[in-house]
């Protein structure tokens, strides 16, 4: 996992090198001005000689300051690595132990995070005397706590994982389980917390030496400076300003770089933005019958990744067309972008995209707000857990037409009736999560029922859901397009469904239709290569059981892949030299059905 | 007209003779039992750490290598008075009776006698436990209101990677703060706005003005640590699909946000807010010895450099209690607030 | 293989109910239901996964074949180290690139990580590591439900090869009544945990008993025309 080396990380990695310099040069360079008493200069402020001032044998206290680096520095490693071995161990006992044995040491773990550091290594420091033993075995203490719950929590993601079942059924030694594959996927991220904690361990160690329960003169650390530069602060403030400065400085290095290492353990990548791609070229005519009118839509990530290409549809009043593809087709982000809701940085153009005869650029959030539905695959994450279902329903009216709460819940529990949620009054008041997967399915189409719906945008809808739940569903909205004559986009992997459900069938592959025809058409009438081995590779109740089912060789390109010539070419059994050169374009084939294929058309 | 006939006739349910699970008034009386379940399993909890804390600060005073009251009192003190105070102590008891004097002591309010001023343990904890409480309260109640808004505002603005240079400024800040320890601040302030200007009194506890500089330095590092947590927690629920449905609803930002996000925050808020004001108690030690406020912090350095070990007993296991009482006190809230709850306590 | 009065209980929850099933030598049994029906729990006890009462007889060597094909696969170890981990044989390299052979993988995936194959190919993996461990029998746990249509079709017939070269037992489970019906030589139906019906897989798809399964065979979408 690289490291993103953004400012803050450099100047973190920057600081704690030039710490660690500081600590094996320090004694070397300055240790004898250091140690150098001057009793002509006692407990002196700044000058041009002693630029931080004196102690009070005379000392030059800038020198300190830079020797001491070495001892704090050392002091805090020492308390790092006692603290990372001490809850690292602690933190594997589960996964070692007997059940019972296990769940108390767990228990313990979870019992000492809760305590604050400071007073960990403060009852620690009472047993162990003053002084910078006391100090380091406290801090480490202190330490211990938050690795053990680290590696905990690691170890326990990682048994329960899959593929330590399998080995385990395999009869790997346990041994080897952890030697292979609980410790390789947990050492990543204990050793980059390592420098947070070292960061923490000095900050702690210099607490404890300023509260004079740490190192003890003639030792000093930055923290004991401190102390003793406090007590003079009325005076002379500028000697508590040396150890301050250096202290506040290895904290945030420390904390900077372990930030940035930590961050490296669970990212995305960033792509570098570019050029937004050429306007498509002018539309012909709006199609004057359609409510949902498409032109050339097409979708950029930055990168060169277009998982939507010059895509085209129409949808009429009262019409469900579905649009069907395999993963990485692009048809939720079709759907998305229809919607207005690819996230950042995708980029959406259009030739056209009119809604009800009207760009969607030009329409209100209340008119948009109120004509579009949306219906996601999973109905548990697309309802607000912390608001009950009622109130989800009528802040659409609430917000866009102004409706009173008593006359917008009264339409919540009218529209909850009407998609045959039982009990309507009692569903609105609860919470989604004492719904059962259809009837929150069912709240999410009430949502969209609340305006005066004219687009309903289905993705996936049904696939959650258990195949009797799927079938009310898609009878539900059958029957919602029938009584509000919405047009309905119906977007789903599954061929089957769409072919049940559809009017019209419109079929993606690597962000282009590459064919539109009637749903009755589909199990006789498709035509592109795509389409047909689809179906086929789809086993049904009547599929002969004794000849092998058919499937596709190879995978669908991945949007940044897609080569010039027709994206399904490699995986086509009549792909011709043509194919791979040159796109087809979706033509006429036959009365409503149209095709992008050289070899068909 | 698609054939409708494998969806049945549209407007009725008559669906599969296997309705699906409702929740019937079985169901919400068998989630009556869990919540209580949860309510009694906590206090047990509660009450096992009480127990641990207990033999804990117990021991304290026993793992010191050698006799603490040699330790305490130097090896020029007379071996009479070393053994008077080792019988006041009952420490030449046997172990079991000794654990057994203590815990009776301790539930009765009697935490022991000072070695140094003589003064019962419990009136001096009572005397300056609440200026430490003052401190703490205050910087949580200061630091909640400022951090969450910025950390939520830092959200909205960097999400999905959009504007980075905002979202390197608010991490390098805040990195920086959290990193910087609050005896720093408190060194800082009193420098600055003390003894540099002169507005604030440098140290102690007279009226509302000696509050200032020391709640300020207790807040300033929890600001930017809230304020972290919150972005994280507000870009978790930006990313969910509730609020990809509040967007396609077309609702106003401001609603979005407030409405929807926030009290899906709430409970990393909460659990935070009890995280925050336990360490605020253990970080009210090096700001009141800044401040030489009279609270307990300063109290317990006082007594582990003097060896006074029946205070410095006394004062960490109520130190102790607190954290415990406040984590029982999120847990529950947790529970009475959040409708899920009992849904991840099954998991 | 025999499972008897099989339950397993979760708390105060019951997740399989008294089930008794068997499986016949050198058939596939597939056990299909509804999410809750309890049959990834059924899979779990006869693997060994979770705690249960009653007995399961002559289930020697059972390995399992999980549904996410992304979680199932350590990320660290290349593809070969994760086939060759059940294998007892001297000679590892050739056994790998036997059982890779089998599940119609080219031999130089040995070499690869994880995150380089396709969801097909990686289920490939997993079912090439649980052969590895020479199964007396095979429990497939949704293995196809997270495989795009294209790429499942080439996986059950790899099921249905596995069976007839090897003559491999298998418990093949799936929500997909049209998928099971397609492998399976047995079809058992579960609901609410437990077994409603259970019978040779033309006979249960064909003239349903129960009227679940009834429900279940009207729900499974059908093209039109």
């Amino acid at each position: 996992m690289p490291v993103r080396w953004s400012g803050p990380a450099v100047a973190g990695a920057v600081i704690v090198a030039l710490m660690a310099a500081l600590a094996v040069a320090g004694p070397i360079v300055w240790g004898d001005a250091a140690e150098r008493i001057d009793a002509g200069a006692i407990l002196q402020g700044a000058s041009a000689e002693h630029p931080l001032g004196t102690d009070n044998l005379g000392r030059d206290l800038l020198a300190r300051v830079l020797v001491a680096g070495r001892f704090s520095l050392a002091l805090a490693l020492a308390a790092t690595l006692i603290g990372a071995v001490a809850g690292i161990l602690l933190g594997t006992l589960p996964s070692v132990l007997p059940r019972r044995a296990a769940r108390l040491a767990t228990g313990t773990v979870n019992a000492l995070v809760a305590f604050p550091g400071l007073l960990l290594a403060m009852f620690t420091a009472v047993v162990a005397g003053l002084g910078a033993r006391g100090a380091v075995l406290g801090i480490g203490a202190a330490i211990a706590p938050g690795f053990a719950r680290l590696t905990q929590t690691l170890a326990a993601t990682v048994a329960g994982a899959d593929y330590v079942s399998a080995a385990r059924m395999l009869g790997v030694p346990r041994r080897r389980i952890l030697s292979r594959h609980v410790l390789p996927n947990i050492a990543e991220p204990l050793i980059l917390n390592l420098t947070q904690a070292l960061g923490g361990a000095l900050l702690g160690l210099a607490g404890m030496s300023f509260l004079g329960l740490g190192v003890q003169p003639p030792s000093f650390d930055w923290g004991r400076l401190l102390f003793d530069g406090f007590s003079r602060i009325y005076v002379t403030p500028e000697v508590a300003l040396g150890p301050a400065a250096a202290v506040a400085l290895a904290g945030i290095g420390f904390n900077l770089l372990g930030d940035a290492l930590a961050r490296a353990a669970a990212r995305t990548t960033v792509r570098k933005a570019e050029e937004p791609p050429a306007p498509p070229a002018e539309p012909d005519e709006p199609d004057p019958g359609a409510v949902l009118d498409v032109r050339d839509l097409t979708v950029t990530f930055p990168g060169g990744s277009n998982p939507v290409r010059g895509l085209s549809l129409t949808v009429a009043p009262g019409e469900v067309v579905g649009l069907v593809g395999e993963s990485g087709s692009g048809k939720s982000l079709t759907a998305a972008a229809i919607g207005g809701l690819v996230p950042y940085p995708g980029k959406v153009t259009y030739g056209r995209l009119h809604l009800g005869g009207r760009d969607v650029a030009t329409l209100s959030d209340k008119e948009l707000g109120t004509a579009l539905a949306m219906v996601f695959q999973d109905p548990l994450a697309a309802l607000n857990p912390a608001l009950k279902v009622g109130g989800q329903l009528a802040e659409v009216a609430v917000v866009h037409e102004g409706a009173s709460r008593a006359e917008a819940r009264r339409r919540a529990v009218d529209r909850l009736g009407q998609v045959h949620l039982p009990e309507p009054e009692r569903r609105a008041a609860q919470h989604p999560h004492e719904l059962s997967g259809g009837m929150r399915q069912r709240a999410v189409i009430a949502m969209g029922l609340m305006g005066t719906p004219r687009l309903i945008i289905a993705d996936e809808p049904t696939t959650a859901l258990d195949v009797t739940v799927q079938r009310q569903i898609l009878r539900l909205l059958r029957e919602v397009v029938a009584e509000t004559g919405a047009a309905t986009l119906f977007i789903s992997h599954d061929i089957a469904v769409v072919g049940q459900l559809c009017d019209r069938v419109v079929v993606m592959y690597a962000g282009r239709v590459v064919e539109e025809l009637p749903a009755d058409r589909l199990a006789e009438g498709a035509a592109h290569p795509y389409t047909r081995a689809l179906i086929a590779s789809l086993p049904g109740l009547d599929t002969d059981r004794t000849r092998p089912l058919a499937g596709i060789p190879g995978t669908q390109p991945a949007p940044d892949q897609v080569g010039p010539g027709c994206a399904f070419a490699p995986r086509c059994s009549l792909a011709t030299e043509r194919c791979t050169t040159e796109r087809p374009e979706l033509d006429a084939h036959g009365p409503r059905q149209r095709v992008a294929c050289w070899e068909v058309s | 007209m698609p054939d409708t006939s494998g969806l049945e006739t549209p407007g009725t349910v008559t669906g599969p003779p296997f309705p699906p699970p409702g929740r019937a008034p079985e169901a919400v009386r068998r989630a009556a039992r869990r919540r209580a379940r949860v309510v009694v399993r906590r206090a047990v909890r509660f009450a096992v750490s009480l127990a641990v804390l207990l033999a804990a600060s117990f021991a304290m005073i026993h793992l010191i290598p050698g006799d603490p009251v040699r330790t305490a009192l130097g090896p020029t003190a007379p071996v009479e008075l070393v053994e008077a105070r080792r019988a006041a102590l009952g420490l030449d008891r046997p172990l079991p009776e000794q654990f057994a004097t203590y815990v009776t002591n301790v539930l009765s309010g009697n935490l022991g006698t000072s070695f140094i001023t003589s003064e019962p343990v419990g009136e001096v904890i009572a005397a300056r436990l609440p200026n430490t409480l003052a401190l703490a309260l205050l910087a949580t109640l200061l630091a909640l209101p400022a951090g969450v808004p910025l950390g939520m505002w830092a959200a909205v603005r960097t999400q999905n990677g959009r504007n980075r240079g905002s979202e390197l400024t608010f991490g390098s800040v805040t990195g920086t703060a959290v990193a910087v320890p609050e005896f720093l601040y408190a060194i800082g302030l009193v420098s600055a706005f003390a003894i540099g200007l002169g507005w604030f009194p440098p140290a102690g506890k007279a009226g509302p003005i000696t509050y200032v500089l020391p709640v300020l330095a207790l807040a300033a590092g929890p600001v930017a640590m809230i304020a972290r947590i919150a972005r994280v927690e507000t870009l978790r629920e930006l990313g969910k699909d509730y609020v990809r449905l509040a967007r396609a609803k077309r609702l106003p930002a401001r609603r979005l946000h407030l409405r929807h996000v926030l009290p899906n925050t709430l409970t990393a808020t909460l659990t935070v807010c009890g995280l925050l004001l336990t360490s605020l108690i253990a970080g009210s030690v090096l700001v009141e010895f800044v401040f030489a406020w009279p609270g307990l912090g300063l109290k317990i350095v006082e007594s582990i450099t003097q060896k006074d070990y029946p205070v410095a007993q006394g004062v960490i296991l109520v130190y102790g209690a607190i954290v415990l009482v406040v984590n029982l006190a999120v847990d529950l809230l947790l529970g009475a607030l959040d409708p899920t709850s009992e849904i991840r306590e099954q998991s | 293989m025999i499972i008897k009065n099989l339950t397993v209980r979760f708390g105060d929850f019951t997740a399989v109910d008294d089930v008794t099933l068997e499986v016949p030598d050198g058939q596939v049994v597939g056990l299909v239901g509804e999410s809750g029906s309890g049959k990834s729990s059924l899979a779990r006890a006869v693997c060994g996964l979770v705690p249960y009462t009653g007995s399961i007889e002559g289930a020697r060597r059972v390995q399992m074949v999980f549904q996410d094909p992304y979680a199932s696969l350590n990320p660290r170890m290349r593809v070969g180290d994760t086939v060759a981990e059940g294998i007892r044989a001297r000679d590892r390299d050739s056994e790998v690139k036997r059982l890779l052979e089998l599940v119609r993988l080219p031999a130089e995936v040995a070499g690869r990580y994880p995150r380089e194959l396709s969801g097909g190919q990686r289920q490939r993996v997993a079912i090439a590591r649980a052969l590895g461990g020479d199964p007396g029998l095979l429990v497939a746990d949704e293995i196809t439900s997270s495989l795009d249509v294209s790429v499942q079709g080439a996986v059950l017939n790899l099921v249905r090869g596995l069976r007839d070269e090897l003559g491999l037992p298998m418990v093949f489970i799936s929500h997909n009544l049209a998928v099971v019906r397609y492998v399976a030589d047995v079809v058992a139906v579960m609901h609410q945990g437990r077994l409603v019906e259970a019978g040779p897989t033309e006979q249960v798809v064909g003239e349903p008993a129960h009227d679940y399964t009834r429900a279940l065979l009207a729900a499974v979408p059908r093209l039109r025309g």
